[in-house]
């Protein structure tokens, strides 16, 4: 009985902390990034070169939220491979060489670390190249950062969408939605918890109000509704999510309450 | 997969909201869901909602109270009447 007592006692406990955890470290610390996977489609059987081949890859895959498949089928020319999340189609590439750097990046490095560490979130700012229109959200963004209150919590990165580099960063950013890739305005993606990237905000709408919208998101208290259906798409990274540092977010709040609702 | 945007075909009521994100009207482009939500406060811990509720507190004593001396009456005439019954005889 007394046993009982105690295991309702600690089970609410737990439920408190839940509720009163906020969504940039409960997807950190509670929601795995989601799978995506490799496929390599071939027609005819593979030979010893091939399969060394996509050895290596695997090989080079292996930490990150990805799995390698192989599939025969019968209808097509040459053989390629497929990077598929959650059912949709995000990239084609003929040869293995084309997917160096798939997991891996500079760029990623630096933002995981960060997520890592315990910011609240990385405010990644994908660049057209045309200067006038990154200028103006590029503006807005600094003065919302500068004007929040979780400002010192919150890093920012540039990038452009042709960068050689990072590649494969700003293509799976440019697949969070399906229209992105045929938009040619600044995007801001918020990146949060295991490398999730929000759906971003775009061209004119990269307003300061909007920017601390997104703010507020990371920021609230993660209420049932918000675990339910995470928005978002995983971002492919090959490195560990263990031990993250305390939030800094946390502290913050604790010594201004009034910032926590 | 699907994707995390609410769609619509009528933009009444949507036309703040695109001008917040920037989209024309003639862009049809649906918002990110998780921007809605916050702007209307979805996401957010909902307080909760408090309703009055009628009282019927008076009337439940009023009708113990009652019954209680009712019963108390029938009691006492019930037993003082057989008490003078047994005094008589």
């Amino acid at each position: 009985m007394k046993r009982d007592y105690y295991r309702i006692i600690v089970l609410a406990g737990l439920v408190s902390l839940a509720c009163t955890t906020r969504v940039s470290e409960w997807v950190l610390l509670n929601a795995p990034a989601n799978q995506y996977s490799l496929i390599y489609f071939h027609q005819n059987p593979i030979d010893e070169t091939v399969r060394k081949q996509n050895q290596k890859v695997v090989d080079g895959i292996e930490m990150a939220n990805i799995q390698f498949i192989r599939v025969v089928r019968s209808e097509i020319p040459e053989p390629f491979y497929g990077l598929y999340y959650g059912g949709r189609l995000f990239s084609k590439y003929k040869i293995a060489d084309e997917l160096k750097g798939l997991c891996s990046s500079p760029l990623r490095e630096v933002i995981a670390a960060e997520l890592m560490a315990g910011k609240l979130c990385v405010m990644l700012y994908l660049k057209t190249g045309i200067k006038e229109k990154d200028e103006m959200g590029l503006n807005a963004l600094r003065c919302a950062i500068e004007s929040s209150p979780f400002g010192k919590i919150i890093t920012m990165h540039e990038l452009s969408r042709n960068s050689k580099d990072e590649y494969h960063l700003a293509s799976q950013l440019l697949n969070v939605e399906d229209d992105l890739n045929d938009i040619q305005e600044p995007m801001l993606f918020g990146i949060f918890g295991r490398f999730k990237a929000l759906e971003p905000l775009l061209g004119k709408g990269i307003t300061e109000e909007n920017i601390h919208l997104m703010i507020d998101y990371f920021t609230a208290e993660c209420s049932c509704l918000i675990k339910d259906a995470l928005p978002g798409t995983d971002i492919l990274f090959s490195g560990k999510w263990d031990n993250p540092q305390t939030a800094l977010l946390n502290k913050i709040i604790d010594d201004n309450p009034s910032l926590g609702y | 997969m699907q994707s995390d945007t609410i769609s619509y075909d009528n933009l009444d009521g949507f036309d703040s909201l695109n001008s917040l994100n920037g989209i024309n009207s003639s862009d049809h482009r649906p918002l990110p869901k998780w921007l809605v939500d916050q702007k209307s406060g979805l996401t957010s811990i909902q307080p909760e909602e408090i309703h009055m509720k009628e009282d019927h507190s008076l009337k439940i004593s009023s009708i113990v109270t009652l019954t209680f001396i009712i019963l108390l009456l029938v009691f006492l005439t019930y037993y003082f009447n057989r008490k003078h019954k047994n005094q008589a005889s």
